[in-house]
């Protein structure tokens, strides 16, 4: 493999991670917009609709179907999850929120124990979710291409949906300003539901692409990645769609790229690297690279 | 309600100082149905973590020890007395473990204990078992430290990773040459032991790592690590990577992905299903180092009524390696209790010590009063058609100092 | 809901005895129930009484910052670590360090302190990481902090993994001498409530309390904003290096991933339940909830009912803690104690007791 190829390749691989990272940090960024919430346990959802379409498919589902529902499931989890922990609390600091969500989590991760057992399950994924294409020395695993696809269509709708549908418009109004568009007769609980339930969604189909590329799945499968995704929200600007998928990327490359230069085993510090560079956001552009300045320093 | 709030903190001390000096003992895996009416058992402690991040590799051992536990008491238990497992959960968090041990040697009076798969807990517990005179034998923690941190009433059921290590090294030394690319799980005192020891042996052969290269524990993605072992301008000869059971399947289903076909060599972790049923064909030409040959087809008539068991009494196939080694451990302690004559922790620790082939499902064990980590053949496994056969049993030639 | 403990009381300003007894009512209690505890309970329930006193520490000098200012940290488990390894790796004898850590520098590979010096260097080296993160991140707002210093505790974890002559990387640090005793951990406890209580009468306290409230209203009247979230931020880091230290003394072996966020979570439950702000509702939050999960804990295991059995479910006491903090933050949102003091002063009171009996008969 030349010096060129690699490069490439790693190029490649920046683009794929980057791809499920800017997946998953949509669907954060979708619910923190309105609410202001930090929803750890998106992770979670994205447990709940792997184990949904692993179960399916053992009882002979085929994968669309199975990952259909699976989608279904995890949007209605995430909808329970705001009538039952996030709304009682609406309008609580948003300290208090995070921690909610972290309470979430516990919950969902040790009732998974509890239900299907804490033991790793192979996630027997479709041959579309599982080839692997070579030219030369290069190689993408189809996994991959289909989420850069898929963010990129997501990223289509979900914008066209925020800008021009009713409950889109709504829902940036909620986005700026939650009294006032509570007050000029938008009805609050719904454009929240309808954040939660897509987002949820979204959790659900990165957990799918997720359990395909890592080829299992257990209770715990949904923290690593979320904590990734919520690095990826900040620094592309919380609450923005378009800011996720760019932190997504950025983080992607961040990790890629110092895995690939750091020599040795000073790699292992990658991830005090990509830490430190998000305190740095926060320091120099809190609202995150795409984040509109509303500066609130003291 | 601060009132409220201070009387249920007044009520919640005087219920636990109340259930701490009567002591419920929770979850006495008894006998079954025959041991209804105990008149008299004999109680082994059994602390897991059953929760929390260690629990897909407590929850195998603690499952082997309990299909064990079943086993003794249909046949008569110790001496015409029934034998008791009294399991706790140390929720993968220090101060729970150290709670549990002290309940288990305090409160529930047991004879021996028995638990844990990694060396964090294996060391918050052992010392307070030393103190009591209580013998411990770790189901799965493969530090070969372990004894000498810890005192004369610790052991282990497994080998310890230097020893496994030397077989990975010598075995792939000759079977395919002098060059290795290392990969290693940095965040879990296994997988380090385990690169370092390798390390420690290979080179010592006359060996060269060209490429050493780290990840962290809850990364799922090897790309970067992968394009940077691809890059070399000669491939190394094998690639020995040091992982957990439950990453292994995905970092061997990623390597093959990206086209790197040469042999993958590792120690005990790959002794599970996943290896197989998450990279299917990529899992070929894959060789670890384990306990035992753990196929229900070709395994030993022993591995085979194990496996066997543990399918009807949890719907499916052990785990990992650490089902095979919970009920090892069992065997063993209850054995050791039999022979010694006595419930007395020295007694019982001196019958450990003397034991000599003793037939484990997952190897025979062999200790010694210098040897608390058991003398214990290695088997070498080569994945072939998605299938786990025999390639060696070995005996290190130089095993690197603990 | 009776809120008479916490409201003032209309009478005259309670004499020095009055405010004596006030304070010495609950030493003696925690005296007497830890003599008790040490004479006359299992190994078992000794272990949580210290367990629980450290808690105690941690949540205080996590209130210290958290509850004071307003300002939300998830990092100070980092600090935790520090301290443990800083105070692990200055007291353990020469002989093991040179068998555990023998890539020490030689300037460390020689010393062997007692463990009081070890705490305090812990607890200072704590101070001075917070320093210097404090400075940059403190300016930030809200839960941009909450972010950086989650940030930091990952951040802590990596460098504890990798810096292995100091600390053995992933692999256990063993062999910390046992020098924890219940003594040493109520003393500390101790002193971090008496800290707390007097930072919150010194200016610096009014600051800390009037930035939070209103920064710009505070500011206004010449409050330093960012100085008095140092000085809360350095003392509280202190504090819990201490906590560090004394856990490290007395769990023996750890690793990196005991200071994660298992732990986080488990000290800002207490934080949250006490309420956030008071210096009781830290001590009542760390009673109630290490009590109540050691309970939950051993009924765990399953337990008869009459005629039903329940069968063992592992995890569900953290279910319920969980769900307990939910429905503190659904219900109480102030926790507990809602920000106030118990004050016993009002015990000594008799127009107190007068007022209490005379709603009795109403």
């Amino acid at each position: 493999m030349s010096f060129f190829e690699y490069g490439v390749q790693q190029l490649i691989n920046a683009l794929s991670i980057g791809s499920l990272y800017a997946l998953m940090a949509i669907g954060l960024a979708m619910v923190f917009g309105i609410l202001r919430l930090i929803n750890f346990a998106h992770g979670d959802l994205m447990m709940v609709a792997s184990y949904t379409a692993l179960f399916l498919l053992i009882d002979g589902f085929p994968f669309l179907g199975a990952a259909i529902v699976a989608v279904v499931v995890a949007a209605i989890a995430g909808l329970a999850m705001e009538r039952v922990a996030y709304r009682p609390i609406r309008g609580a600091p948003d300290v208090a929120m995070l921690l909610t969500s972290f309470a979430v989590t516990i919950v969902l991760e040790n009732v998974a124990v509890l239900t299907v057992g804490a033991r790793s399950r192979a996630f027997p994924a479709p041959p579309f979710l599982s080839t692997v294409f070579t030219l030369g020395n290069l190689t993408v695993s189809s996994v991959n291409v289909v989420a850069i696809v898929t963010t990129a269509i997501l990223l289509v709708l979900l914008t066209f949906f925020v800008r021009r549908t009713d409950t889109g418009i709504s829902m940036r109004a909620a986005a700026e300003d939650l009294v006032a568009a509570q007050l000029m007769g938008i009805n609050i609980n719904r454009v929240i539901a309808y954040a939660f339930a897509i987002g949820s969604g979204l959790a659900g189909v990165a957990g799918l692409l997720w359990a395909a590329k890592v080829g299992k799945v257990d209770p715990f499968m949904g923290f690593s990645p979320v904590l990734k995704a919520f690095i990826a929200a900040v620094i592309g600007g919380f609450g923005t769609i378009p800011g996720a998928v760019v932190g997504g990327y950025v983080l992607g490359f961040l990790e890629i790229f110092l895995q690939g230069i750091l020599p040795g085993q000073s790699s292992a510090y990658r991830d005090a690297f990509v830490f430190g560079i998000l305190i740095l956001v926060l320091l120099i552009r809190p609202n995150g690279i795409l984040g509109v300045q509303e500066r609130e320093e003291i | 309600m601060k009132r409220i709030g201070s009387l249920l903190s007044l009520a919640l001390v005087i219920a636990l100082l109340v259930s701490g000096c009567t002591a419920p003992a929770p979850s006495s895996t008894g006998g079954g149905e025959a041991a209804s009416a105990p008149a008299e058992t004999i109680k082994i402690g059994g602390a897991f973590n059953l929760t929390g991040e260690l629990s897909s590799l407590d929850v195998p051992a603690a499952n082997g020890a309990k299909l064990a536990l079943a086993e003794i008491n249909a046949a008569g238990g110790v001496d015409g007395k029934q034998v008791e497992l009294i399991i706790r959960d140390g929720k993968t968090d220090p101060a729970t473990v150290a709670n549990i041990t002290t309940q288990l040697i305090d409160s529930d009076k047991v004879v021996a204990m028995i638990g844990f798969t990694d060396s964090d807990s294996a060391l918050a517990a052992g010392p307070l078992c030393q103190e009591a005179g209580i013998p411990f034998i770790t189901a799965g923690a493969t530090s070969p430290k372990l004894p000498s941190q810890v005192g004369d009433m610790m052991f282990l059921t497994p080998f310890g990773d230097n020893v496994q290590a030397a077989v990975g090294a010598e075995f792939a030394y000759d079977r395919f040459g002098p060059k290795a690319y290392l990969l290693w799980d940095k965040g879990t005192e296994y997988t380090t032991l385990l690169a370092d020891y390798f390390k420690t042996r290979f080179t010592e052969l006359g060996g060269e790592i060209v490429l050493e290269d780290t990840y962290q524990s809850g990364d799922k993605d090897f790309s970067a690590q992968i394009a940077k072992a691809k890059s070399l301008g000669e491939q190394p000869d094998f690639y020995y990577i040091s992982a957990v059971p439950d990453d292994i399947g995905t970092t061997v289903k990623q390597f093959r992905e990206a086209g790197i076909t040469g042999p993958i060599v590792g120690g005990d972790g790959y002794d599970t299903p996943l290896l197989v049923e998450v990279a299917g064909d990529a899992a070929n030409n894959v060789f670890f180092t384990t306990h035992a040959l753990m196929d229900a087809d070709n395994g030993s008539e022993a591995v085979k009524s194990f496996i066997e068991a543990y399918r009807t009494e949890y719907g499916h196939d052990p785990e990992n390696a650490f089902a095979a080694l919970g009920y090892d451990t069992m065997k063993l302690i209850v054995d050791a209790i039999q022979r010694a004559g006595s419930t007395d922790g020295a007694a019982i620790a001196k019958a450990i010590e003397e034991t000599q082939g003793f037939p484990g499902v997952a190897g025979e064990l062999n200790y010694s009063a210098s040897e608390h980590v058991p003398r214990k053949g290695v088997t070498m496994i080569e994945v072939k058609d998605g299938k786990f056969t025999l390639a060696a049993e070995m005996v290190p030639e130089k095993v690197p100092a603990p | 809901m009776d809120d008479s403990l916490s409201r003032p009381v209309s009478v005259a300003q309670p004499t020095t005895w009055q405010r004596y007894a006030g304070v010495a009512t609950p030493l003696l209690l925690l005296l007497l129930v830890t003599l008790y505890i040490q004479g006359a309970s299992s190994a078992y329930i000794q272990r949580v009484w210290i367990i629980l006193g450290l808690d105690i520490i941690l949540v205080a000098s996590l209130n210290l910052f958290n509850g004071f200012t307003g300002v939300f940290s998830l990092g100070h488990v980092g600090f935790m670590a520090i301290g443990a390894y800083v105070s692990a790796i200055l007291t353990l004898p020469l002989e093991k360090k040179a068998i555990n850590l023998p890539d020490l520098p030689a300037w460390l590979a020689h010393i062997q302190l007692g463990f009081f010096p070890a705490i305090l260097i812990g607890g200072l080296a704590a101070t001075l990481v917070a320093l210097a993160i404090g400075r940059p991140v403190l300016r930030l707002s809200g839960h941009y902090v909450a972010v950086a210093t989650l940030a930091f505790l990952v951040i802590v974890r990596v460098i504890l993994i990798n810096a292995t002559p100091y600390t053995r990387g992933s692999r256990t640090f063993s062999g910390t001498p046992a020098y924890t005793t219940v003594w040493w951990v109520y003393g500390w406890a101790l002193v971090t409530i008496y800290v707390a209580w007097r930072v919150l009468r010194s200016p610096y306290g009014r600051a800390m309390l009037a930035q939070r409230e209103d920064r710009a209203a505070a500011r206004s009247v010449g409050v330093r904003v960012l100085r008095s979230r140092m000085w809360a931020f350095g003392i509280s880091a202190f504090l819990t290096g201490v906590a560090g230290a004394l856990w490290g003394h007395y769990i023996l072996s750890f690793s990196p991933n005991a200071f994660y966020f298992a732990e986080t979570f488990s000290i800002i439950t207490m934080l949250v339940v006490g309420g956030m702000g008071s210096i009781s509702g830290s001590v009542i939050g760390a009673i109630l909830v290490v009590l109540l999960s050691e309970v939950l804990r051993n009924l765990e295991g399953g337990f008869s009912l009459g005629v039903v059995q329940i069968p063992p479910l592992y995890g569900m006491s953290q279910i319920l803690m969980a769900i307990l903090f939910i429905g503190i933050l659904i219900f109480r949102r102030e926790g507990l104690l809602g920000g106030r003091e118990i004050d016993l002063t009002k015990l000594f009171v008799v127009d107190y007791w007068r007022s209490v009996f005379r709603r009795k008969e109403v």
